[in-house]
């Protein structure tokens, strides 16, 4: 991936919830660690262009956020915090598809890409589901290949294992560990952020920790107080 | 709700085209309607009948599928006994009943995304004449269809919570909150359009 901060800041009326930020991402896996409020979901939001920098500039892939956003869309896919709120459609494989539909693709095209993304994420069982009645694993990974299946280059996952059990956490961490596409992770999971090449370290809207996982999360306790 | 109506299946009638099928429904109601024969009316009901209750439903899933309009209809016919002949009412009861059970047999065939893509062709004239976007039309049905359960389940769990708190479960108090965590969800949910896509909301 290659991810541009160039002087970089959000506010929000008063509130400043990022401060300026020059930073370059090009790993392959990314995590993003953090108090509750530090500022890594609007940083991760920036990403995609789900939130616009106040000041400053934001490119991923050579797009501009601002300039090029449907292009950043399409380039960059987010799983949110709470993955039902990302599933529009009532049905699973009529979720998996809308994506691709929005994009105008022939119907026969449409339907062998949702098999294909059903059957990656295991979850072709679940095809005829409705989907406020997926278990919270199960929810995780319809939500991954509803939006995998449009092809982004980067997935931005936003605490893909909260509230998850610890069966349902491990399968949704194999699937992220064996993504192909490059991945920016949320997390206040520290194991799964252990493997990542690179981690940040947010607080109080300042980046305080950029490096290796272990002295990143050495110094996020540090911050924790515990 | 067609989510939760829709049976799996290969008959006949599952495999129609959707806009066959409601274009069916739609001849059907101006026959039904457009006549009085008993003669007419019964194999139509019996005729309807027999396609409901061959498309793989047990007999009481399908019962209890149309029983509460079938009730309806009874009471209605019930009603109408003292005011009209015999024989009207019970046109009204076989006319009605028939239409309900073909209504059911198209929804227990029809999967909402092929119902939504056929609303999408349907709005399409008014998307050339520019008052619409035929997508928004289809969008706004899905959204509603699947998002309905989740508001349910949250004024149970608001319910719950009072309960658990001792306070008096009442509408007013239960409303209040219900729709301050509905419309918190609406951001996410449009930022999650946004997100995949749709187009900027």
């Amino acid at each position: 991936m290659d991810i541009r901060f160039t002087d970089c800041s959000v506010s929000f009326g008063e509130r400043v919830a990022l401060h300026p930020l020059t930073l370059a991402l090009d790993e392959r896996r990314i995590g993003i660690i953090g108090l509750n409020g530090s500022g890594k979901t609007t940083f991760a939001r920036l990403i995609n262009g789900l939130v616009k920098p106040s000041k400053g500039r934001v490119t991923v892939n050579g797009l501009d956020t601002v300039k090029d956003d449907r292009a950043v869309l399409a380039e960059a896919g987010f799983i949110f915090q709470n993955p039902q709120h990302q599933l529009i459609m009532p049905i699973v494989s009529d979720d998996i598809a809308f994506g691709l539909k929005n994009r105008g693709l022939p119907a026969q095209e449409i339907a062998a890409r949702t098999e294909a993304a059903l059957t990656r994420f295991g979850v072709t069982h679940l095809a005829r589901r409705r989907v406020h009645e997926l278990s919270g694993g199960e929810t995780q990974l319809v939500a991954m290949a509803s939006v995998v299946v449009t092809g982004p280059k980067i997935l931005i996952l936003d605490e893909p294992t909260n509230q998850l059990d610890l069966r349902n956490r491990r399968m949704v961490a194999n699937t992220i560990d064996a993504l192909d596409e490059d991945t920016v992770v949320i997390t206040h999971d520290l194991e799964l952020v252990e493997g990542v090449e690179r981690l940040l370290l947010f607080h109080e809207g300042r980046l305080l920790a950029d490096g290796p996982p272990a002295e990143t999360i050495k110094r996020y306790h540090e911050v924790a107080g515990c | 709700m067609l989510t939760s109506l829709y049976v799996e299946g290969r008959s006949w009638f599952h495999r129609l085209p959707v806009r066959a099928k409601l274009l069916a429904l739609l001849v059907l109601s101006l026959a039904l309607f457009a006549t009085q024969s008993l003669y007419l009316l019964a194999p139509a009901f019996l005729l309807c009948g027999w396609l409901y209750f061959s498309l793989g439903l047990t007999f009481r899933q399908a019962l209890a599928r149309i029983g509460f309009l079938f009730f309806t209809i009874l009471v209605l016919a019930a009603i109408n006994l003292f005011l009209l002949p015999v024989a009207e009412v019970a046109a009204l009861l076989l006319r009605l009943m028939a239409l309900v059970l073909f209504a059911a047999a198209v929804t227990a065939t029809t999967t909402i995304g092929a119902f939504m893509d056929e609303v999408t062709f349907l709005v399409k004239p008014f998307e050339r004449l520019g008052l619409l976007r035929a997508a928004d039309v289809s969008l706004a049905l899905g959204l509603v269809l699947r998002f309905v359960p989740d508001i349910f389940a949250r004024y149970e769990a608001i319910r719950e919570a009072h309960r658990a708190r001792g306070l008096p479960i009442r509408p007013l108090t239960i409303i209040g909150p219900l729709i301050i965590l509905t419309l918190k969800d609406a951001d996410t949910i449009a930022a999650a359009i946004d997100a995949r896509g749709f187009r900027r909301q």
